[in-house]
């Protein structure tokens, strides 16, 4: 009976299958969500942002950000508009100080008031420090103040209003230690060591070509001059906020405004211990950057007071924190001292400089890179000699900003620039013109260039402002 | 203290420590995140909202003040018929980069135009002294502030227009330009 059943054509059920999920992780346009998700409420127009598959001219389109409508409906939602639910607020205490050694801190106050579920001292983090490329940032000083936006407490509260009076409660005293306050001074042998050992200066870099002296020795006139450019903060519209989470495995959440992610878990990792694999950093969308939000301020305080408070910690800089405790561009002294020809060609030139990287190193070897590598400006110098330091100082932190130290040597070789032309009564935009990059140029560093459009730049330019309409 | 107000339309009320700015009501007890806090000391004007007509900044203003009171936050501008002029424009001129201060432009630009239908440059730099931008150095929001009253003088504003032909469905194909 069976053997009859075995013989029988099996006939199969006509279904249709599902693909498996290979087929649905393919590439496929229609799968792939638009630009910008349509709003759910408000029934509007499609937004004019180009579309997956949709071919667009560029030139000559006003170019239209793909979040700006949700930005003008009010719905980005920035870090500041997250909130976890049991979320608690954090404070950190300023130092107020530029240079001072703890003695001695009481938390007691600050822990018995009501509200106040976490106090963080800076003994207790577990690497008490972090940096880019130098780690030699405290994220809470122990025992050493070295600028006065250094944080020496930290307290986690239901209300930010708590855990500002907490934080007011926390007694600190100090030993007054003595202070650099300026770059220069900070070279000198007998200055106050920031960080002790015998010198001030962390990094240094020195770009040479041909030989400066033999070009000084040929140059009809030689120039000389000192310019300086102050520090400045980004002032980013949103200040810096972040939000940590832990969960039941011991995993940490952080959702951040900051723009190198994978930095910042690294920094996590070396700071609290853990694997990178236990931490996840979620970035939003970010109110402004400009270079100041490239790597992790507070968020480690602000996860250690997450695990001893047993709840999310958001914690929002205030407007002055955002001047005093996070990283402003480097002041920079620049010397130069230039040779040139009768017929206003430069021949040589030696710039020495040196960057007020303040507390702590943050980006500053980055800065110091760029701003030698660009201190010869965009001019064809066959002789150039560029020397940089930067150096410990009892103030504000410099870090990245917009352009790493180019605008800062920009300022000084275009202002010798227009002081050798008047002096050689050369026109400002024809001294320039001879001297740049043409097609084939060696820069400083030996490196041959290629698809240079200096002059059609600055030609372009001069017809655009009116060079020759000026009076 | 207990705070009514009329927020976008909608009578609202919250139950609030006195010490509550409006900007902390609106954010944190209506959820309406649109209004941001940018300094909390009323320099940078991020979190301008209308109260009564009048451009202000909700860090400055407590919770109690604004009882009783009509605000109008930047979630209360669109409606469901489209943008208003000045969402529109700010867009499409690309006066909005990272954005965190655009809610209270917009704001702050809709009181002047209530006000004065159809302002000078130097009336939009007035209004807008008090509201600070990175990102765009204000030439496009100020560009943008004219094109919007331009609109919203015209008779064929983008609300008018949609209620003469039914709203598109988003996603549809884009406007021929």
């Amino acid at each position: 009976m069976a053997d009859d059943v075995m013989e029988r054509d099996v006939s199969v059920l006509e279904k249709e299958r599902v693909a498996p999920v290979e087929t649905l992780r393919r590439s496929d346009e229609a799968l792939r969500l638009p630009a910008v998700a349509p709003p759910t409420a408000l029934p509007l127009e499609p937004p004019l942002v180009p579309q997956v598959g949709e071919q667009t001219r560029a030139v000559g389109l006003r170019a239209q950000r793909p979040d700006s409508r949700n930005h003008g409906l009010g719905l980005t939602r920035y870090i500041d508009d997250i909130a976890l639910p049991g979320m608690l607020f954090a404070k950190i205490k300023r130092a107020g100080v530029a240079s001072a050694r703890i003695v001695r801190i009481d938390t007691s106050k600050a822990e018995a008031m009501p509200g106040v579920k976490a106090v963080l001292v800076g003994s207790e983090i577990p690497v008490n420090s972090f940096g880019p490329s130098l780690q030699d940032q405290p994220l809470l000083a122990a025992p050493i103040v070295r600028h006065a936006g250094d944080g020496v407490a930290a307290v986690a509260a239901v209300t930010e209003q708590i855990a500002e009076a907490a934080i007011d409660a926390i007694e600190v005293e100090y030993e007054p230690l003595p202070g650099v306050y300026d770059a220069i001074e900070a070279l000198k042998p007998d200055s106050h060591k920031v960080h002790g050992g015998d010198t001030n200066v962390y990094a240094s870099k020195i770009i040479k070509r041909g030989d400066v002296e033999k070009g000084f020795a040929q140059a009809y006139r030689i120039y000389e001059g000192r310019y300086y450019t102050p520090g400045i903060e980004h002032a980013p519209m949103e200040p810096f906020t972040s939000i940590a989470d832990w969960d039941a495995n011991g995993r940490l959440t952080v959702y951040a405004s900051i723009g190198r992610i994978t930095l910042a878990r690294c920094d996590m990792s070396r700071t609290l211990g853990i694997p990178i694999s236990r931490i996840r950093v979620i970035g939003t969308v970010v109110g402004g950057n400009f270079g100041g939000k490239n790597e992790i301020r507070h968020e480690p305080v602000l996860a250690l007071l997450a695990k001893k408070a047993g709840r999310p910690v958001k914690g929002r800089f205030t407007r002055v924190e955002e001047f005093v405790a996070s990283t402003i561009r480097h002041a920079f002294t620049m010397d130069y001292k230039t040779g040139v020809t009768k017929d206003g060609r430069l021949i040589a030139r030696q710039v020495r400089m040196v960057l007020d990287g303040g507390a702590y190193c943050s980006f500053s070897e980055t800065t110091l890179g760029k701003a030698c590598i660009l201190s010869t400006g965009p001019y064809e110098i066959p002789n150039s000699l560029a020397e940089g330091y930067v150096v410990y100082t009892n103030k504000t932190t410099a870090g990245s900003m917009r352009g790493f130290g180019a605008p800062q040597v920009c300022f000084a070789y275009e202002s010798q620039m227009d002081e050798i032309a008047r002096d050689l009564g050369i026109d400002p935009i024809e001294i320039r013109v001879r001297n740049m990059f043409r097609e084939g140029s060696i820069s400083s560093t030996g490196q041959v260039l290629h698809s240079v459009k200096v002059k059609e730049s600055l030609e372009n330019a001069v017809k655009k402002f009116g060079w020759e309409a000026r009076s | 203290m207990n705070v009514t107000i009329t927020v976008n339309g909608e009578v609202r009320s919250a139950s609030v420590p006195p010490e509550t700015t409006l900007l902390v009501l609106l954010r944190e007890h209506f959820l309406l995140t649109g209004a941001k806090t940018g300094c909390d000391v009323g320099d940078c004007g991020a979190c301008t909202v209308i109260v009564d007509g009048k451009a202000v900044n909700a860090c400055l203003m407590l919770a109690g003040q604004a009882d009783g009171r009509t605000v109008t936050t930047i979630e209360g501008l669109a409606t469901r018929e489209g943008l208003h002029p000045l969402q529109k424009v700010f867009e499409e001129t690309g006066a909005l980069q990272c954005g965190f201060c655009g809610p209270g432009v917009i704001m702050s630009s809709k009181a002047l135009l209530d006000e004065i239908p159809n302002p000078t440059t130097a009336e939009i730099r007035n209004a807008l002294a008090g509201n600070l931008c990175r990102c765009t150095g204000y030439q496009k929001m100020i560009e943008g502030v004219h094109e919007a009253a331009e609109m919203l003088q015209s008779t064929t504003t983008p609300a008018t227009l949609a209620t003469k032909t039914p709203a598109t469905p988003a996603l549809a194909a884009l406007p021929q330009r």
